[in-house]
């Protein structure tokens, strides 16, 4: 079945995020700020993108988040994703939302607020760590 | 070495989609044959149609085997342009193959009328009082399906990774909803209800069924090709005409806004640029050809309207189909029609022409050409253009691809029309009929016929065909395939 998805962040992650769900067969919509990025998107992608800051309401409305199945907060900023994931979450009452949070730290207060994280730094970290555990 | 590796693995994934696009075009040349029932007398005509689709439907399967198994690999729209090149051709070559052996044309007028066809544009060689039924309503299928373009079709019917690269290079890259197809899908049901509805529509104002199901093909494809030689004129009807008049309308509107109107977005509609840009175009229409044209020509106030209305709409729709002769007209009107001709529909439907939506661009852009030599050279400028429920805004680089696009079509078309006059048509109706072929719509002042010399014919066939594609994918299509034609078999050392 395919899903309604709205990746905030056209980066090296969600760029490739986008692929990978538009090549599967979902409806992606990318948003971000700095239009160039865009071109990080191959031509598998078959989505929408719109130029504007995920942050305002009035961008997440015209990526339609009140029809969303899903949201992935993917920009650079800790802070942005957590607030673009809240407004999804709170305004929009998107069922799926995931933020990336790069500062560990910050991991269990978002926890807390109850939005689902991903936290590059733990993930690696761990990856780091296993390696090491296996070389033994 | 390895590059030639690669090309051949690519060609592999080229071949292989445009062999399953093929197999589309032949079971479209076959599906006349599903008539036969209702024309017994015509079972000879069986052969010239079962030959031709046969044949290209086994070379589609054929193509298809050199599909890789390996599944998502993504075509670009360099390679999408290749596929073009090669899925059009063969519509266009295997298409005129049952008008040769069907009714005896000749084989420049069969391609001339297949080319006419599939890029629903209409002007017509053919003399369509005696032509059998089979293959009028042929005509009018590859009219309803070359209007959508074989990626909507395909990408309807078939997963697999075709996406943007093919949609994109086809000239109908605008998407309704956040997956190519998935929109697809949409643009082909909408396309499908409006034919049934044109079709219940027409029959209920007067038309037999084989009419109202050729117009309705037609109509909605903008394509142009009718069942009498006198063109709608033939029924002299205003139920009719205003029937077909919307029908044009609906085909010629942007996918994209009729899809907002339709789910009840009116605002997103009356805001579009593009309903502006058609709606100015039907009232100039209406007023000059009215006042300058028809006032004069035609017996009642009345007759003169509908003439007025019913051209304009023909005309700026890219349909061509005509309910009076223009011989008789007046400078003013060939010239009026001429330059809606040039201009044409809205993007995104199934429309030809320069396109309504980068008319407005350019002009656009040169309002703000002449009020930046008033501001200060820092001047912020927003050149926006709204499209259904949204604002988009376009840059420079947009901007100069929609000027290069201009030239290039204004360009072949005056090249065009001057191999006509060459030919020692007039400049006037040279420019007329180039104007018609260039932008896909069908309008006659007489210079397609049979009789027409067979340059005539392969000018505007090329026009016809650089017009639907709009250029550059077959430009690009055709520079590629010759490259890597270079590269895959010539034999030469490793560079």
């Amino acid at each position: 079945m395919s899903r309604y998805v709205i990746i905030a962040g056209c980066g090296r992650l969600g760029s490739l995020l986008a692929e990978e769900l538009s090549r599967a067969g979902d409806s992606v919509v990318v948003i971000d700020k700095d239009e160039s990025r865009f071109a990080r998107l191959s031509s598998d992608f078959s989505g929408f993108r719109i130029h504007g800051d995920a942050t305002e309401l009035e961008v997440l409305r015209q990526a339609k988040a009140d029809r969303a199945d899903a949201l992935i907060a993917a920009t650079s900023l800790d802070n942005v994703n957590l607030m673009v994931a809240q407004v999804a979450r709170v305004v929009f009452h998107v069922p799926v939302v995931v933020a990336r949070v790069f500062n560990p730290a910050r991991e269990a207060i978002y926890r807390r607020l109850g939005l689902r994280v991903v936290c590059p730094t733990k993930l690696s970290a761990n990856s780091f760590l296993a390696a090491l555990q296996e070389e033994e | 070495m390895r590059y030639r590796q690669y090309l051949r693995e690519r060609y592999r994934w080229i071949l292989g989609y445009s062999g399953t696009i093929w197999v589309i075009i032949a079971l479209l040349i076959l599906s006349p044959l599903l008539a036969l029932p209702f024309f017994p007398e015509e079972r000879p005509l069986a052969a010239a149609f079962a030959g031709p689709g046969l044949l290209l439907l086994l070379a589609g399967v054929l193509a298809r085997r050199l599909l890789p198994a390996q599944e998502n690999v993504g075509l670009s729209i360099l390679e999408g342009s290749v596929i073009v090149v090669l899925t059009w051709t063969a519509a266009l070559v295997v298409g005129a193959i049952p008008l040769v052996s069907g009714v005896g044309l000749t084989p420049t007028q069969a391609l001339f009328e297949s080319t006419s066809g599939w890029t629903t544009t209409g002007l017509s060689v053919l003399d369509v009082d005696q032509t059998p039924a089979l293959v009028l309503l042929y005509r009018s299928i590859t009219q309803l399906a070359g209007g959508a373009g074989f990626a909507i079709i395909i990408l309807t019917a078939l997963a697999g990774p075709v996406g943007m690269g093919l949609s994109s290079a086809e000239g109908r890259g605008e998407q309704l909803e956040p997956h190519v197809r998935q929109s697809a899908s949409i643009v082909l049901r909408l396309y499908s209800v409006y034919v049934l509805l044109g079709i219940l529509a027409l029959r209920g104002a007067g038309m037999s069924w084989f009419d109202a199901v050729n117009h309705a093909f037609a109509a909605l494809s903008t394509g142009g090709f009718s069942t009498r030689s006198a063109s709608l004129g033939y029924w002299d009807s205003p139920l009719l005409e205003a029937v077909t008049i919307v029908l044009m309308l609906l085909g010629t509107i942007n996918f994209l806004i009729s899809y907002a109107a339709l789910k009840g977005k009116w605002r997103a509609f009356l805001r579009s640029s593009e309903v502006h840009v058609l709606g100015v175009m039907i009232a100039v229409g209406v007023l000059v050809l009215g006042l300058g044209v028809t006032r004069d020509l035609y017996p009642t106030p009345g007759k003169a309207l509908r003439v007025a209305l019913f051209e304009s709409v023909s005309a700026i729709s890219t349909t061509g189909f005509a309910t009076v002769s223009y011989l008789p007209w007046p400078g003013l009107g060939w010239f009026t029609l001429t330059l809606f001709m040039l201009i044409g529909g809205g993007s995104g439907s199934t429309a030809g022409g320069i396109k309504q939506a980068r008319v407005y661009v350019l002009a656009k852009s040169l309002w703000w050409q002449i009020r930046g030599a008033f501001q200060p050279r820092n001047t912020l400028r927003e050149l926006d253009i709204w499209q259904g429920e949204e604002r988009r805004f376009l840059g420079d680089a947009e901007v100069r691809v929609t000027a290069i696009f201009v030239f290039t079509h204004l360009a072949v078309f005056v090249l065009g029309a001057g191999i006509l006059i060459a030919y020692g048509y007039d400049v006037a109706a040279s420019l007329f009929e180039f104007a018609s072929a260039i932008s896909t719509i069908g309008l006659s002042v007489g210079v397609t016929s049979a009789d027409a010399p067979a340059g005539v014919l392969w000018a505007m066939t090329a026009g016809m065909f650089l017009g639907r594609l709009e250029f550059f994918a077959v430009f690009t299509g055709v520079a590629k395939l010759l490259v890597d034609g270079r590269w895959l078999i010539l034999p030469r050392g490793d560079p």
